[in-house]
């Protein structure tokens, strides 16, 4: 069967890489993008930096336009799924298509009750809201240490805030290792970013605008601003009832495949491996390449793609590029430069058969960094 | 067509080479250089995708004129 219509759900990279790759692979059917966002696709790697900071605006961001044969919808949010039908219901209408694309992406994870107002970093307008909030607050508490929260904190630093971060584990540790992390907590400790490091949850103080978080212990951490940045949750509930599986996100098998003529990419997944595993890798290049792998599939039927494992993080005047597996265990090998002199290129385990690399302040393309990985390594997920 | 590059925004990712080796490349610093001042016409597609995957949008597509 040749398809004809193609629906793709979401506005962000993978469903513009999901566009993208259907006209590269000459399908010359019509393309309808069913976007829930106001503004053209943009991305959102530099909301936590420059827009954040002022520095850039939303115009800086915005990906190249589609081509004008793709009909892209804006404000146009799906609702429902019919797969017998092959419908998918919008608040403006239903769409109906022979082949589809999933790619709606997540949204902030929140941790307050639905009474309190929460600050949080996914969408331009998050973003928006917060770079207001930051211009009149004079002290940041930011609740959560991953690659979004530090990445909030560095600015707020700059920006001469009082910054806290607040987190269960030592910020960065589980994305880069304890060595890295280490070094760049050192080095946002130096810059003045207090980090304290929790046993156990937080509450989130202050209705309707949080003020500060309580700790296990009952100590209070409070701030002008407070941001949660605590992860994402995959946009499923418009799945619900139609047959898709979705299990913290909707399933896909290694093609990136869902039903019949149903294909999904980018944040909103979860992985198969076949063997009863599911794994989430919510990054950009992962989203990339889902999206080619699943338009592959949905024109060609499957073949399995190979995860390109790679993320990195800008912060603290650090750029830190990892491949391979996170959170990498003990002592790197060292295979250039020191993180004493500000500019490393570590492996783990070792420098014969890494599985995982990363690149500090290193002018080391990620293509460069991929390649000292060991062979094995390469297409076994995170 | 013609792509703009900005190089202050470049972070050296080189997802554009990995999707248009023919059109993008990185130098000794991982930062992006073009290897066409025009992109010749066959490689506009592709170009284009390259220039879209960039994540922090540091490649911008110019059309030279009202072709279409």
């Amino acid at each position: 069967m040749s398809l004809r219509d193609v629906v793709v759900v979401g506005g962000s990279i993978a469903a513009l890489t999901a566009v993208e790759m259907l006209r590269m692979e000459d399908f010359d059917g019509r393309i309808t993008v069913l976007s829930d966002e106001d503004v053209p696709p943009y991305t959102r790697v530099p909301l936590s930096k420059g827009v954040l900071a002022g520095t850039e605006s939303i115009d800086d961001v915005v990906l190249a336009p589609l081509a004008e044969d793709v009909d892209l919808r804006l404000k146009t949010a799906a609702t429902g799924l019919d797969l017998r039908t092959r419908t998918v219901h919008t608040t403006a209408g239903p769409v109906s298509y022979d082949g589809l694309v999933i790619a709606t992406g997540g949204r902030a994870r929140r941790l307050g009750r639905p009474d309190q107002d929460e600050r949080v970093l996914r969408s331009h307008g998050d973003c928006a809201r917060l770079r207001d909030d930051l211009a009149t607050a004079s002290s940041v508490l930011i609740v959560g240490g991953g690659f979004l929260g530090m990445e909030i904190a560095s600015t707020a630093r700059a920006l001469g805030k009082d910054v806290t971060v607040v987190d269960v584990a030592p910020p960065l540790d589980r994305l880069l290792g304890a060595v890295v992390g280490g070094h760049v907590r050192s080095v946002a400790a130096q810059t003045g970013v207090r980090i304290v490091v929790t046993d156990g949850g937080v509450r989130l103080l202050g209705v309707p605008r949080p003020t500060g978080v309580e700790l296990v212990d009952g100590t209070r951490l409070e701030a002008d601003l407070v941001v949660s940045a605590v992860g994402d949750v995959p946009n499923v509930e418009w799945l619900a009832g139609s047959g898709v599986q979705v299990h913290g996100g909707v399933v896909i098998d290694s093609s990136c495949r869902v039903a019949p003529s149903v294909v999904a990419a980018g944040d909103v997944t979860v992985t198969s491996g076949g063997d009863g595993t599911l794994s989430r890798s919510p990054h950009w290049t992962n989203a990339v390449e889902q999206a080619r792998a699943a338009v592959r599939a949905l024109l060609h039927g499957g073949a399995p793609y190979r995860p390109s494992q790679y993320c990195w993080t800008e912060q603290f005047g650090l750029d830190v590029k990892l491949v391979g597996d996170l959170d990498p265990q003990g002592e790197p090998a060292v295979l250039d430069g020191s993180l004493d002199q500000g500019s490393a290129l570590l492996a783990w385990p070792d420098a014969l058969a890494p599985r995982s690399v990363v690149a500090l302040n290193h002018a080391t393309p990620p293509v460069k960094l991929k390649r000292l990985l060991r062979p094995a390594a390469q297409g076994v997920p995170a | 067509m013609r792509i703009a590059a900005d190089r202050d925004r470049c972070e050296g990712h080189g997802l554009c080479v990995d999707t248009a080796p023919e059109v993008y490349d990185l130098d000794d610093d991982a930062v992006v250089v073009l290897r066409h001042e025009v992109v010749p016409a066959a490689l506009e597609r592709r170009a284009e995708a390259g220039a879209r995957v960039c994540p922090v949008a540091a490649l911008r597509v110019e059309q030279m004129s009202v072709e279409s």
